[in-house]
This record gives structure tokens, C-alpha cells and sequence, in this order.
């Protein structure tokens, strides 16, 4: 009797485990609230181990931006050194400048939640910070031609590898790429890695960035999400008059 | 000629690296983090709004002056997960701000927590959590 119930306990989890993390299309389910998780440690290391080798990272995502002149040791070119000269924490607080969107590049970086959609050919994501959306084309599409249109969220196209969504953006608007005065150029190629954890209930990420307009190699982010079911991002109003009070 | 091509194309080049300001700042680029100071005075106004919530208020000094003091929020987005609403801080009310000091030496300062007379604490940036601390950092 016992172990027919224990039996049956043990069915029930295994059937519901997979329900709640694999999505109908067996792959992740990243469908959800998800919330910046600060970790003092990375729990998601190992996608931070898949990184090129020489890939500068850059620890501002959550606990801690970056300084003045601390571009986190890229090696940046010389158009991207005579950029930085020019910036003025002064003139950067302007009405003009207060409200202005930022790219996918800081949206995504920025410690404010997002909800994620997921289908088969499509996955959107909801940002909170600035009601930005972004759109992962999942249906095996061909690349933008280069002249296209650029957009602060981007084009991207994604793909499964294994249990990983990987995401690839390219025609990214020029913009903030550290909040410390730091631009990218509108070449910049972004490679996102996302990866549920083992029980569903972190979602990890890691930003893999090329712009050789502006740095050598390649630099990245890490972040982590917790799931937080029945959730739902806040609107985002700004209001640009901040910086004249 | 090839040299003044050279010139424009890395004129070309600033320019796109340079084409946007962007509406969020560094904290520590305005603020010093590893320095909290305490500054205790009578609430004027609050705003709650995008992209920081701000709250000035007065400071009467030893010899009886007055000045005028502002104190930087984190989002309201954010604060609001924190128990933060439009109607926390009225004016006349007293309170105590602890921040992080602006790095230009003006009345200004990044608020850490603010302390109301009745015992309630409004957190909105814990030493080392940097700017958003995400909710899971959110618990007062």
C-alpha cells in the first residue's frame, strides 16, 4: 500500500516537473514574470564558462555600475577613447536627454523586470524599463540586409541549441553601452544565451557583444531572473522635467 | 586626399558612437557609494515619477540658516515593490535621509533610506547594491 502510494507520488512530480519548465514544443518554457535576481555569486556560471576565451566582462548588471573612465578594461579604439573625452556627467542632465529610450544593449542590462511570451515562431518579451518590447523571430529567417533600418530593440533571430535560446540581434541604433559614457555603434552584434535553471525557477543570460567601431574582441554580461508567477511589469512613465529640479 | 578620407571616415565613425545620450546615468558617475551622510530636515515637495522619484526638503544649519536639499530616488517603478507610493513623504514633515553624497559638493544626495519620526524606514538603495539591487533585494 505504502509503496504503491509512494509510487504514484513519484509520477505525479515527474509529470508535473516537465509541465512546468518544458514548453509544448519541448523546448524551456521561459514563459513568465521574471524579476533581476541579485547573486553575489553567479549561479548560472557555467553559461559564463561557454563565453569566448578573452571575453572582458562587465560586473554592472544589478550590483554595481561602472565609474567614471571605468570601461571594465576593454581595450577601446581610438574614435571610442576621443567619444568618452567628450562626455559631461553636466550636460548629460538635460530635459532632452531624461527620457530618452534606451537600446536593448542597457535594456536588458537595467535591474527592472520583464515578461516573456513564448510560441514557436515567435518570442516577445515585455520590458518594463521604458515599455520596451523586443520580438525573437524563431522561424529560421534570413539576416536583415545590412542596410536596413537599425531600432533601439534591434532585429533579432533566434534559435534553440539543445536547452538553450540563442539569440542573435543585429541593426541596434547607436547608444549607451556603459552609464558612464561609453557608446556602441550601430554595428554592434549582439549574442544572447538564455537557460532555465534545473528547476525552472531562475532564468539565466549571458550578452556576448562585437563592436569593433568601439572596443577589441568581445566583452559580455551576465544576468540573472527569479520566476515570480502572477506577476506583471509595471507601466513605465517618464517624465522628462526630472532634470530641471 | 586618402588622408583627409581617413579624417572624415573616423569623424564619421565618432559620430556614430556618439549619436546618443541615454536617459539613465551611472550612480557612481554623480554619487559617491562608499559614503553615506545624514541629513535631517523638513519636507517642500516630492516627486514620483520617472526616472527618479526626488524629494526636497530644508535643513536648518547650527547658526540658523536654511538650505535647500534634494535627495534622488531609485525608480518609482522599483519603490513601489518596496511599499514607496506618491504619498509617502507630505510637506512640513520631518525626516532623515541617508545617502550617498553627490560628487560636486552641492545639497544633493542619493538616497540610501529615508527615516520618519513614527519608527517607518523607506529603503530605496542598501549600501553595495548598486542602482537596482533587483527585487529580490527589495525587502525593507
Amino acid at each position: 500500500m505504502m509503496r504503491s502510494a509512494a509510487l504514484c507520488l513519484v509520477a505525479t512530480l515527474a509529470a508535473a516537473l516537465p509541465l512546468r519548465v518544458w514548453g509544448q514544443d519541448r523546448h524551456p518554457d521561459l514563459s513568465g514574470f521574471w524579476t533581476v535576481k541579485f547573486e553575489r555569486r553567479p549561479s548560472g556560471q557555467q553559461l559564463i564558462d561557454e563565453l569566448p576565451k578573452g571575453t572582458v566582462m562587465i560586473h554592472d548588471t544589478g550590483a554595481g555600475e561602472l565609474g567614471r573612465g571605468d570601461f571594465a578594461g576593454l581595450k577601446l579604439t581610438p574614435a571610442a577613447k576621443a567619444q568618452v573625452k567628450q562626455y559631461s556627467p553636466a550636460k548629460e542632465l538635460k530635459r532632452q536627454n531624461s527620457c530618452v529610450a534606451p537600446t536593448v544593449v542597457i535594456y536588458m542590462q537595467a535591474p527592472f523586470p520583464m515578461e516573456i511570451y513564448q510560441g514557436r515562431d515567435l518570442i516577445v518579451f515585455k520590458m518594463e524599463y521604458f515599455d520596451m518590447y523586443r520580438v525573437i523571430l524563431m522561424d529560421r529567417r534570413k539576416p536583415l540586409a545590412h542596410d536596413a533600418p537599425h531600432y533601439k530593440s534591434g532585429y533579432s533571430v533566434g534559435h534553440w541549441d539543445g536547452d538553450t535560446l540563442v539569440v542573435d540581434t543585429s541593426h541596434i541604433e547607436a547608444g549607451t553601452f556603459m552609464n558612464n559614457g561609453l557608446n556602441h555603434s550601430k554595428d554592434l552584434r549582439m549574442r544572447e544565451k538564455f537557460r532555465l535553471s534545473p528547476d525552472g525557477s531562475t532564468l539565466w543570460s549571458t550578452e556576448l557583444y562585437r563592436d569593433p567601431k568601439v572596443f577589441e574582441g568581445t566583452a559580455a554580461r551576465y544576468l540573472a531572473w527569479t520566476r515570480r508567477p502572477g506577476k506583471h511589469v509595471f507601466p513605465y512613465d517618464c517624465d522628462p522635467t526630472y532634470a530641471q529640479q | 586626399m586618402q588622408e583627409a578620407l581617413g579624417r572624415i571616415g573616423f569623424a564619421l565613425i565618432l559620430l556614430g558612437c556618439a549619436a546618443a545620450a541615454n536617459a539613465h546615468h551611472s550612480f557612481p558617475v554623480y554619487y559617491v557609494p562608499d559614503k553615506i551622510i545624514k541629513v535631517t530636515g523638513v519636507v517642500t515637495g516630492f516627486r514620483f515619477r520617472n526616472p527618479h522619484g526626488l524629494i526636497f526638503f530644508t535643513v536648518r544649519g547650527k547658526d540658523g540658516t536654511r538650505a535647500q536639499w534634494k535627495a534622488e530616488t531609485n525608480s518609482p517603478n522599483i519603490l513601489r515593490r518596496r511599499g514607496w507610493s506618491e504619498d509617502a513623504f507630505k510637506p512640513g514633515q520631518r525626516i532623515t535621509v541617508e545617502g550617498y553624497p553627490s560628487r560636486d559638493g552641492s545639497n544633493r544626495l542619493r538616497v540610501y533610506r529615508v527615516l520618519l519620526p513614527d519608527g517607518r524606514i523607506f529603503v530605496s538603495q542598501r549600501p553595495g547594491a548598486g542602482v537596482g539591487g533587483g527585487a529580490d533585494s527589495a525587502k525593507k
